[in-house]
């Protein structure tokens, strides 16, 4: 079975864990509880007719207090950005780590969350904003792991960016 | 290992590991009962692949294998990582590698209580930060909210002299909205293009304070009535000035300047070059702009072309010859406005799309 190992990243509190959990466990927590350190999980999926082993690392948020280590990006196939549609900064830390990875890494496979979109009145990243998403040309999926929205689609949309064209179906 | 360092090893929750010429990892103290479970798959041989049991230690490994190779003594770590153990249970744990005595060496512990404890006073800290991000966005809402009343104010005391006078609410937005292009290509800070927008609009409100026989006359004003038309620049001013709201006090500035010359033949106070303030010389540009391109019931519109052209002739005479050229630049913002800005589109979205342009 093919394994390819992808990231979360993110700004802190952005909601990285609670969209793994969804995809991984089906289960969700109102409750903030912040990462420290790195956990991986796996997630078997089918991608037209090839088996993936998916390795979702999920690793803390990035602050003043926790920086991503670069040895954390060693032998990563693709990444996923995650940004609370809620906060202002973690735009800002999206568009920083995901210039942090194309320098260490040049082009990888990506795929922009625009997360906590049930909570979209509250939303304050404009649209200019997301056109400037837009332009860097990677997918840009609007999810919510509190009502189960887009994760699939966001790691299904990844993934499909992993394999060979002609192994999907 | 002695007795007396694995007893410390055991209450530290740390096991030693030595590493083979294989890349194997043999324990040299007693292994907890929590690692059993991890390693229990290579149980038989006594050497254990430690990258296979903790897929996290595969990042590790590189650094691990420069460190060992060049003998270095001191610790490297490896950053936290977390596994579940048999109950499901998350199990905080850090790798440390060093050389010692000829040997390559790698720690595991298990961070326990430590980690329990960094990680309450990361929570609290980031929780912190939370907060004070949401006030942070709630004072920006808040503080825009605030600026859009006192555009709407401003738009709503100019169109009282809109009511004697040609000028049209859609003039006066457009000025505000060309102002606000030119400060931002000054590199003026969001505030200050906010209140330019907001104040340059106000540049003719002294007009309210010109006698009917004047302000609507048809024809040319004679040199007494002209004197009594100059006066609405002291008369705004003074309608705009003892406040300590920045938008209203530049807002005064401009008023009272905007018919001042770069070469100081202007009026009120005869100022020169950069004695008139910025704003009212970026004003005095636009509006005449915008005056020259737009048809008044006394006079139809210019061709732009032919505008700018004059404009070009009066740049170091009557305009700041450097903001002439900062206009001439921008030419492609002004004419959107110009375009999208009109009694037509008066309301509605295109608006708020220019001052997303602005902002």
């Amino acid at each position: 079975m093919l394994q390819k190992k992808i990231c979360l990243l993110g700004a802190f509190s952005v909601g990285k864990t609670s969209l793994i959990q969804r995809y991984v466990n089906k289960l969700f927590s109102e409750k903030y509880l912040t990462t420290v350190g790195v956990k991986i999980d796996k997630k078997p999926i089918i991608v037209g007719s090839t088996s993936l082993n998916l390795m979702v690392w999920d690793i803390a948020g990035e602050d003043d207090f926790t920086n991503i280590r670069s040895a954390h990006l060693r032998g990563l196939s693709g990444y996923i950005v995650v940004i609370d549609g809620t906060r202002q900064n973690s735009f800002n830390v999206a568009l920083a780590l995901h210039e942090r990875i194309k320098t260490e890494l040049g082009e990888v496979a990506a795929v922009f969350a625009l997360n906590k979109c049930d909570l979209k009145e509250h939303w304050v990243i404009n649209h200019e904003q997301i056109r400037t998403l837009a332009q860097l040309g990677y997918p840009i999926i609007e999810t919510s792991a509190k009502l189960d929205q887009g994760v699939e689609e966001m790691f299904m949309g990844l993934a499909r960016q992993l394999v060979p064209e002609n192994s999907e179906a | 290992m002695d007795s007396f360092l694995s007893s410390i090893c055991r209450n530290i929750n740390l096991t030693a590991f030595t590493r083979d010429a294989q890349g194997l990892f043999i324990p040299c103290s007693a292994m907890p009962d929590w690692l059993v479970f991890f390693l229990v798959k290579s149980e038989e041989t006594g050497h254990y692949n430690l990258a296979e049991a903790f897929p996290y230690l595969s990042c590790f490994m590189q650094d691990a294998e420069e460190h060992w190779q060049a003998k270095r003594s001191e610790p490297l770590a490896s950053g936290v990582w977390i596994e579940l153990d048999e109950l499901n249970q998350e199990l905080p744990l850090e790798a440390s590698i060093m050389y010692l005595d000829g040997q390559e060496v790698l720690l595991l512990q298990q961070l326990g209580e430590k980690y329990t404890q960094d990680l309450s006073r990361l929570q609290q800290v980031r929780n912190s930060l939370l907060t004070q991000e949401m006030l942070e966005s709630e004072i920006k809402r808040r503080t825009l909210e605030i600026r859009k009343r006192e555009e709407e104010i401003a738009i709503k005391l100019v169109s009282l002299t809109s009511l004697r006078d040609e000028e049209t609410g859609a003039h006066v937005r457009r000025i505000g909205l060309y102002a606000a292009v030119m400060a931002k290509a000054l590199g003026w800070t969001p505030e200050e293009i906010d209140t330019i927008r907001v104040a340059a609009p106000m540049h003719d409100i002294g007009k309210i304070g010109i006698p009917d026989r004047v302000l609507r006359k048809a024809g040319i004003l004679n040199d007494e009535e002209f004197n009594v038309m100059k006066k609405h620049t002291e008369i705004g001013a003074s309608m705009l000035r003892g406040t300590k709201i920045p938008v209203l006090n530049m807002a005064a500035d401009i008023a009272l300047n905007h018919h001042e010359r770069w070469d100081g033949t202007g009026y009120p106070q005869g100022l020169a070059g950069e004695m008139i303030p910025a704003s009212a010389r970026i004003t005095t540009i636009v509006d005449i702009y915008d005056a020259l391109v737009h048809e008044r019931v006394y006079k139809n519109a210019m061709p732009e072309q032919e505008a700018l052209g004059l404009m070009q002739e009066m740049a170091g005479r009557h305009l700041d010859p450097d903001l002439m050229k900062l206009f001439l630049s921008l030419l492609p913002a002004m004419r959107r406005i110009r375009l999208e800005v009109t009694e037509e589109h008066e309301a509605g979205s295109k608006e708020e799309a220019l001052e997303e342009v602005c902002a």
